[in-house]
């Protein structure tokens, strides 16, 4: 078939398009175009069912993914976890993956880290031990009795969020599914030591929570199907509510899980993240919302691009005549 | 000064990964190997540290609970794996995870995604005092469902008005769940993108917040 403008478009060199891409996802994180982010029904659901607990419940929060899909599940459970330690929820941290525990140090770490604007300064177990010694286990006790000894809390930071009272680090433990079935009956019996090696048995949120039948949710942020897990052996043996956060990738597999009323709600990719950071702004947990909420310029702009050359390939799919039968055959290289 | 040294090694890690988008290259092939590499031996290290030492090692070693010895040797017969002449031996831890799997997982996993997906798609198309949407999403759900499943039908001959009109709708509402999975992946796979992307402008070169 004879060369022309819409062969060679069809043809044209796929690096053309990677550097399109890259130069489009650089652009607006300097010159953000500040479109809304309008948070949907799925990840509203989340945020209400968290907004509706306190210090005397218990969440799960499971770091259930690798550095492959960190970009997408970090913001989410970074968001829920931000969201429960404003609240003073106890939180159970979890990872289904040796790789998931590094994941669930980073996101700690970062949620942690005074470099960030509302930051949470943890106290460790070894820090509050006179306090535990004394019985002052209550929270907002040992908030007052922890300040009154002349702890100040950083202009930059959230609050305090003191280890086994507040959350505890429990980590990764092999054929997970089975850890989740096993902490149906005890937590304990699964985690006798949080990843520290502290004993979670003193821990007063595990004696106030001892089982994931005192536990209010599991939010499982996962890259495969293990988030299915909880579904399987939390939600339909003990009637444990879940939400998930997964990689957009997956979204539509899960949705139905939706539709039978065995999830809470799903937050979807980075776009899932976003909707929750801004859900937290708008409830003034935080003044503004955090690094999902940035990419979604980018995000618009990457679309947009894309749609642009599928219209493009289109037409000169059409217009070339490359629909015909054995056309294009004959005009690809 | 170490988590300098950590950015900088990450950034040059991702753009020898990215190179590949221009052409392969024995960068990205040293990147590939080093995630290969490092993700083992970081698996090696923390299920040693999170699993082994204190809920095997430190037991037999300190509390003489040498009952342990029992699951310890079946984990053993793994190994066997690299000997052929003792490699049956393999079979059994495996058939032991295998039957507790099954035996645990096969009837809570009937009920979390069959049963349950079964009894949401029994539905009453309508009923008094139904908005019209939840009317029309009913509809669509139940039909969508029977439709697609008359796609997979295979025993009869996709013709005439039930098989043929039936296999024809559920091949286009497979086309739509199709549709729609992939406008998830492009989002996926752009998230992966500006993930990278921003943490060479923010952590590495600092020129965004």
């Amino acid at each position: 078939m004879k060369e022309n403008i819409w062969s060679r478009m069809l043809n044209l060199d796929r690096r053309w398009i990677f550097l399109f891409i890259g130069v489009v996802c650089i652009v607006p994180f300097f010159f953000p175009f500040g479109l809304p982010v309008l948070p949907t029904a799925h990840v509203i659901s989340i945020f209400d069912y968290v907004e509706n607990l306190g210090p005397e419940n218990a969440i799960f929060v499971s770091f259930d993914f690798d550095p492959g899909t960190d970009p997408e599940n970090m913001p989410m459970a970074v968001a829920v976890t931000r969201h429960a330690f404003s609240r003073h929820i106890p939180v159970f941290f979890t990872a289904n993956a040796p790789l998931a525990q590094g994941m669930l140090e980073s996101g700690l770490a970062y949620i942690t880290n005074p470099a960030l604007e509302g930051y949470f300064h943890v106290v460790s177990w070894q820090e509050w031990a006179q306090y535990r010694d004394q019985g002052i286990t209550e929270r907002d006790q040992l908030e007052a009795a922890w300040e009154a000894d002349g702890n100040v809390l950083p202009a930059n930071s959230s609050g305090w969020v003191f280890e086994g009272r507040d959350f505890a680090k429990l980590g990764y433990l092999p054929y997970f599914s089975l850890v989740i079935l096993g902490m149906t009956s005890s937590i304990a019996s699964q985690y006798p030591e949080d990843m520290n090696g502290n004993p979670l048995v003193e821990m007063p949120m595990l004696q106030e929570h001892k089982s994931l039948r005192d536990v209010d949710l599991a939010a499982t942020f996962s890259g495969t199907a293990a988030c299915t897990w909880w579904i399987t052996y939390g939600r339909e043996k003990i009637g444990l509510p879940v939400a998930f956060g997964v990689t957009a990738v997956s979204a539509t597999d899960y949705t139905i899980f939706i539709q039978s009323g065995q999830l809470i709600g799903q937050m979807g990719g980075l776009r899932g993240a976003a909707e929750y950071e801004v859900l937290l702004q708008n409830a003034g947990y935080f003044d503004k919302p955090d690094r999902a909420f940035i990419g979604m310029d980018v995000q618009n702009a990457a679309h947009l691009l894309i749609l642009f050359f599928i219209v493009l390939g289109n037409i000169a799919y059409f217009a070339g005549g490359f629909h015909k039968k054995g056309a294009l055959l004959k005009g690809r290289r | 000064m170490y988590e300098t040294i950590g950015i900088w090694t990450a950034a040059i890690f991702t753009l020898a990964v990215y190179s590949f988008l221009y052409k392969e290259n024995p960068l990205y092939r040293l990147g590939e190997h080093l995630v290969v590499g490092i993700s083992t031996g970081y698996f090696i290290v923390v299920t040693y540290e999170q699993v082994l030492k204190p809920r095997l090692i430190d037991p037999i070693a300190n509390d003489g609970e040498y009952i342990l010895f029992i699951p310890a040797l079946l984990g053993l017969l793994y190994i066997t794996r690299f000997f052929p002449k003792i490699a049956w031996l393999s079979r059994y831890p495996m058939a032991f995870i295998m039957g507790t799997s099954m035996g645990v997982g096969f009837p809570l996993s009937m009920k979390a995604s069959v049963l349950r997906q079964l009894e949401a798609t029994i539905l009453p198309l309508y009923s008094a005092g139904m908005p019209w949407q939840i009317v029309v999403g009913n509809v669509v759900l139940v039909l969508g469902t029977l439709a697609a499943l008359i796609y997979f039908f295979f025993s009869k001959p996709h013709k005439g008005p039930f098989f043929g009109t039936g296999s024809k709708i559920g091949i286009w509402v497979i086309m739509i769940g199709f549709g729609a999975t992939f406008g998830f992946t492009v989002m996926g796979r752009i998230s992966l993108l500006i993930g990278r992307i921003q943490f060479l402008l923010n952590d590495w070169l600092g020129v965004i917040k």
